[in-house]
């Protein structure tokens, strides 16, 4: 998967949410999970998607509850469930298997978004590792002067304001100094901007599309 | 040739407060110059003035005139520049802004428009100009502080700049990571002929690779030239002592008490050298 070009996994997470909205059947959409996780196998992604994807499973498992308690609908809960695991796991494949940089180039020179927004979604996820850390020192440095959250959770809300404000301080005084790198840097420049990656379509890149549309075909013409 | 002219050059940001006053000087192609002078003394301002940063990012109120390279920074735009000026920031960590080592080498060339194959070929050199080679694909987030200090000066270098100014690039970095850096600099400065121009209040960092210093304080430059001559003006009058690098209290200190005159100590090792030098004639002379 990591060598198909990135807007083939861009069409691909389109085609995939719409084959979960059109499937109703449980074994339909089991087989349609089953697939995008033989994908993720066979692509040999870190450890660390896998507990994202455990993650995405919990939370469509508690989805499927929630929906059993308002619609007393077993059928209809586990089909949500469902549902709602092909979605997000197809974004988990397109996240794992393309390189940030590919990803950006293909959205700017591919689907035409301006830079600037595709820009923002690279630095958002450069930056979390960031955040991480610094929320982490943060805690640190509050639990020295005897920060202890404690008590009810909205109490334990309200002192967690001692975390968030001086981080929120301190992400505003870093978006600053980067807006200036940035022009240290020719951000902005009038000049067309490049990109280092080739995220140009080859002969499996078309396959894999026609395939797509293909199915995309039958299940329309099974459906009507 | 001289890289920068800094011609009575003043400026105040826009709160009115004026953080540089006339400030003459001139550093010449292929030097390596620092900054010195107390906090608030007006050195990264000066450097984001020789960056372009000041005035058309920070706007504020400026009189006299900064050249690079022969143009003028008041007429000339920021990411014009950045082609003869690579400019690193004090808070370099914010200056990375991409996942990988060599998605930010890239991300200046890619700016400014270069194809696929030139980028390439300029990411390839500018990681092994700060021996990075073999780290593209590694996340920035994997690295340690020298090795991110040591990407930012690769993704300026990419651009192929003829100055590199830095903003105190070893304020994060222990001993040994400074000591790098600094010889990293010095290799890119003699190798390369780039011309450096570091802000550094540690003046001891900075001695045995600096041939300039620029001393500031109070937004106007009391001195320039040879480190020698600006520390020595700086003992004599007073100025920022506690900057003085040890060994040069030492050696100010022994020949205003003897009268003798020392060579220009960069280290350690001059200075033992020379004293040795000195004690065996003292003896020669006795016996």
């Amino acid at each position: 998967m990591q060598k198909a070009a990135p807007l083939t996994k861009l069409i691909l997470t389109v085609f995939v949410t719409i084959w979960a909205i059109m499937l109703q059947s449980i074994p339909a959409l089991a087989i349609l999970i089953a697939a995008q996780l033989l994908i993720l196998i066979l692509s040999k992604v870190s450890a660390g998607i896998y507990k994202g994807v455990a993650s995405l499973f919990i939370f469509a498992f508690l989805l499927g509850g929630l929906q059993y308690v308002f619609s007393n609908d077993i059928i209809l809960s586990v089909v949500t469930a469902l549902k709602m695991t092909a979605m997000t796991l197809v974004f988990a494949i397109l996240l794992a298997t393309t390189r940030m940089q590919d990803l950006s180039a293909a959205l700017v020179t591919q689907c035409r978004v301006p830079y600037e927004y595709a820009f923002m979604l690279t630095a958002a996820l450069r930056f979390i590792p960031d955040l991480l850390t610094e929320s982490k020192a943060i805690q640190e440095a509050q639990a020295c002067r005897g920060f202890s959250p404690g008590g009810n959770p909205i109490t334990r809300l309200t002192s967690f304001m001692a975390i968030i404000k001086p981080l929120v301080l301190k992400s505003v005084s870093r978006s600053e100094t980067m807006a200036l790198s940035l022009e240290l840097r020719g951000f902005g420049s009038k000049k067309n901007r490049t990109f280092g990656s080739n995220v140009a379509l080859e002969v499996r890149d078309y396959a894999m599309l026609a395939l797509m549309t293909a199915i995309t075909i039958s299940l329309i013409l099974v459906r009507f | 040739m001289t890289a920068i002219t800094i011609d009575q050059f003043s400026y105040a940001y826009k709160n009115n407060q004026k953080v540089l006053d006339n400030i003459n000087a001139v550093i010449e192609e292929g030097s390596f110059t620092a900054v010195i002078g107390p906090s608030g003394a007006g050195k990264t301002t000066l450097c984001l003035a020789i960056a372009g940063a000041v005035p058309h990012y920070y706007g504020g109120s400026l009189s006299g005139n900064v050249l690079v390279n022969g143009m003028s920074v008041r007429d000339t735009t920021m990411p014009d520049l950045a082609q003869t000026v690579g400019t690193v920031l004090q808070d370099y960590e914010t200056q990375l802004v991409t996942m990988t080592v060599e998605e930010e080498v890239a991300f200046s060339l890619e700016n400014i428009g270069l194809d696929r194959g030139q980028i390439a070929t300029c990411v390839k050199e500018a990681l092994a100009k700060v021996g990075l080679t073999g780290f593209e694909r590694k996340e920035v987030s994997a690295l340690s502080g020298g090795q991110r200090q040591r990407l930012v000066i690769a993704s300026v270098l990419a651009a192929n700049p003829k100055i590199l100014v830095l903003d105190e690039p070893t304020s994060a970095l222990d001993p040994e990571g400074t000591e790098s850096i600094y010889q990293l600099l010095s290799d890119l400065n003699k190798q390369y002929s780039i011309t450096i121009v570091v802000v550094e209040h540690e003046t001891a960092k900075i001695l045995p690779y600096a041939d300039q210093f620029i001393l500031i304080n109070g937004g106007k430059c009391l001195q320039s030239g040879y480190p020698a001559k600006v520390l020595t003006y700086m003992w004599k009058h007073k100025i920022y002592t506690e900057a003085i690098p040890p060994l040069w209290q030492l050696k100010l200190t022994l020949e205003d008490k003897t009268g003798f005159q020392f060579a220009d100590w960069k280290n350690e090792d001059d200075a033992a050298s020379e004293l040795r030098k000195l004690i065996q004639k003292e003896a020669s002379i006795s016996a």
